[in-house]
């Protein structure tokens, strides 16, 4: 009881479904699939969220949702912990850590719940394969962060007519999403962008205030300073006011990743040129799409990409277009 | 706003000495001089090692380029006004963790009040109201700072700490875990319009550190609060009620952190719950470096501001100059510890307390 006490104080939710069942499968029960987010603070997985709820009403599947405030393995596992101490039918979760991560979801494996990732990986993300000490998890479902990186120099470099002075602006290194992004974007730009010069990276902790202020810095050293490229929603918010307060909008392009609703109106007053969207609501919907299909006994794909969408002034108020912006 | 500072930098040290100095010899109030001063002297050489590095590295010049002092200033409001509340916790021997979130809180409130409000009134009063509730509910988790302080007793870290959580959980779930976008074009450009090149929300937060500079030095509040931090003991038994004056203290915090949140709101466009979480090491930082000892009893606002600046200085700079980004972390905490080593060598060359 005591032990009970304890795990409902950790994840309440969880209890009221599988209190009472018994182990074993009865054939009509209902699944419980968790979904363990990398924060829980932002607003990409409460979207992931709702595509999984989405998901699990079409399918009668419990989801539970719980995770860490900060995108920090040592507070995430704790939460792992509690989540597969209450045995849900399946685990889907965005790790913090590609390596950190390895043991404590190994746990889960171990147990019997089948794990899937959403958004981050384990290992290097391949998973099945036979070989690796992660490669466990059932599938990976995920936009590929290199590609969204390409996208945004492409987009960045066509804005500013292929030749000029840009930097990256992001939130810390050693965050797998991010890094890549950068790394795509980098990686664009020296393939087929001979003309743009990149700078310096400048690293903001997520920080609005020190993001414009950092753009500005690069800006006072580099007039000549034709683009930047926001890494992460706070990162271009930053980076967006900074050209502003330095008179700049229009003259130094702005490309945004992600797309949480705000970037509609920054965007319309053109403090963002473009924002790359994922697509995190179709991530989640597919995490408990494919956790069902695995749990009724059919095989499901290794690895699943979903895409991105390009949102500029010309597109963001096309309705097609408005179910890419992230919402709860 | 710089120009607004320099001014005042030769009155400042001699008003703000703390009542229990009052009796100190001459040599004892030369070195709280010289302390009060360390601040203003550390950001000048600073600025000097910048406009020198850059003016080698890079043929410019650092400080006289208005487009960087404007960045600098610009840069420096957000963690100055949380900074100004908690010099004055600082002072009185507390500090206040939850500031950080309490700014986020106040953001997404004000976004939200003035999304309300946008359709039923005119801009600027839509503007008003919703600076009004922010400011007034942030002061609710300074309230709440103040009475575990006060009448619970809760050491102020704790207590502060705990609030730092709700704070940060009311905000979120206000936010709905995204960001609030505002769209008011009064409020965007009360954030990011400028008078004759000078930012407005340069110009509020000067008057807002003028005024908190009074309220500190030229008040009895501000003579209690040095009272109290310097000896807790003493202050009662000289008739201060400590209880009320620690609850009102918190509760202007609360203010302004809810201020800053504001001004967030409206340089954004967008209240974010995040929005203070980065600035609270870099406000205690700023008061440290200002001059103000963790054990109470010291401290000013203008120590403050120029701790504010100094960092301030320091993270632009090292953009400015082409620096690795890692070295600005390590730069800010070589500051700090320095700072903190010549208040210790200070107190012990004047023969005050080391600890307390």
């Amino acid at each position: 009881m005591c032990r009970r006490a304890i795990l409902a104080a950790a994840n309440a939710a969880i209890i009221s479904i599988t209190c009472g069942l018994s182990p074993a499968p009865a054939a009509d029960r209902k699944f419980t699939v968790a979904l363990i987010p990398g924060l829980t603070t932002d607003t990409f997985y409460t979207t992931m969220r709702r595509g999984a709820q989405i998901a699990a009403d079409a399918l009668g599947v419990e989801l539970v949702f719980q995770g860490a405030p900060d995108f920090n393995p040592v507070l995430q596992v704790p939460v792992l912990d509690a989540v597969i101490a209450r045995k849900p039918d399946a685990i889907l979760i965005a790790p913090t850590d590609v390596t950190q991560l390895v043991e404590p979801l190994r746990k889960a494996d171990d147990t019997g719940i089948p794990v899937i990732t959403v958004d981050t990986f384990i290992g290097t993300g391949m998973y099945q394969i036979g070989s690796g000490n992660a490669d466990f998890p059932l599938s990976s479902i995920a936009s590929d962060n290199v590609l969204g990186g390409r996208m945004a120099a492409r987009a960045l470099a066509d804005a500013i007519g292929g030749e000029g002075a840009v930097f990256v602006a992001n939130n810390k290194p050693g965050i797998s999403t991010t890094d890549q992004r950068e790394e795509g974007f980098k990686t664009e730009l020296a393939a087929h962008y001979p003309k743009v010069v990149v700078l310096e990276t400048q690293f903001n902790e997520n920080d609005a205030n020190k993001a414009a202020s950092q753009l500005q810095g690069v800006l006072a050293r580099h007039p000549e300073l034709k683009g930047v490229f926001g890494g992460n929603h706070f990162s271009a918010l930053g980076a967006a006011n900074g050209v502003q307060q330095a008179g700049k909008s229009g003259a130094v392009k702005v490309v945004a990743f992600d797309a949480p609703s705000g970037v509609v109106d920054d965007i319309d007053r053109g403090l963002i040129d473009v924002a790359i969207a994922q697509h995190p609501a179709e991530i989640g919907y597919y995490g408990v799409m494919s956790a069902y299909a695995h749990l009724t006994g059919q095989s499901i794909p290794v690895s699943i990409g979903t895409g991105f969408t390009v949102i500029n002034k010309s597109n963001v108020h096309d309705p097609s277009i408005a179910k890419y912006i992230y919402a709860d | 706003m710089k120009q607004i500072i320099t001014e005042n930098i030769p009155t400042a040290p001699s008003k703000h000495v703390a009542p229990q100095a009052d009796h100190a010899d001459g040599t004892r109030t030369v070195m709280r001089y010289v302390a009060d001063l360390r601040a203003w002297l550390f950001l000048a050489m600073l600025i000097l090692g910048f406009e020198v590095w850059s003016r080698f590295s890079f043929g410019g010049t650092f400080v006289l380029n208005p487009f960087n002092l404007q960045s600098i200033a610009i840069f420096a409001v957000a963690p100055l006004l949380l900074a100004m509340g908690q010099t004055f916790v600082i002072i009185a021997g507390g500090i206040d963790l939850s500031a950080g979130f309490v700014m986020g809180l106040a953001a997404v409130v004000a976004a939200h009040v003035i999304n309300w409000a946008n359709p039923i009134m005119p801009m600027p009063m839509a503007v008003l109201t919703g600076t009004i509730a922010a400011v007034m509910l942030a002061g609710v988790p300074g309230m709440v700072n103040g009475l575990l302080v006060s009448r619970l007793k809760v050491p102020p870290f704790i207590g502060t700490l705990g609030m730092f959580g709700v704070a940060r959980g009311v905000a979120f779930l206000l936010a709905g875990g995204t960001t609030v976008p505002v769209n008011n074009s009064f409020f965007a450009g009360l954030g990011n319009g400028r008078i004759l090149s000078v930012p407005y929300i340069v110009i509020l937060a000067a008057i807002f550190v003028l005024l908190m500079h009074y309220v500190l030095s030229y008040t009895r509040f501000g003579q209690h609060n040095y009272a109290i931090g310097a000896s807790a003991q003493a202050a009662r038994r000289a008739g201060i009620n400590i209880n009320s004056h620690l609850l009102r203290l918190y509760i202007l915090s609360g203010f302004c952190a809810g201020l800053a949140g504001v001004l967030y709101a409206a340089r954004f466009s967008a209240g974010a719950a995040q929005a203070g979480e980065p600035l609270l090491l870099d406000c205690v930082a700023a008061v440290v470096i200002g001059g103000a000892s963790l054990f109470g009893g010291s401290g000013t606002i203008l120590g403050t501001v120029a701790g504010a600046f100094v960092i301030a200085v320091i993270q632009y700079g090292l953009v400015f100059t082409n620096v690795a980004p890692f070295w600005q972390f390590i730069s800010v905490g070589v500051v700090i510890i320095i700072s903190v080593l010549i208040d210790q060598t200070q107190r012990r060359m004047s023969g005050g307390r080391i600890s307390e």
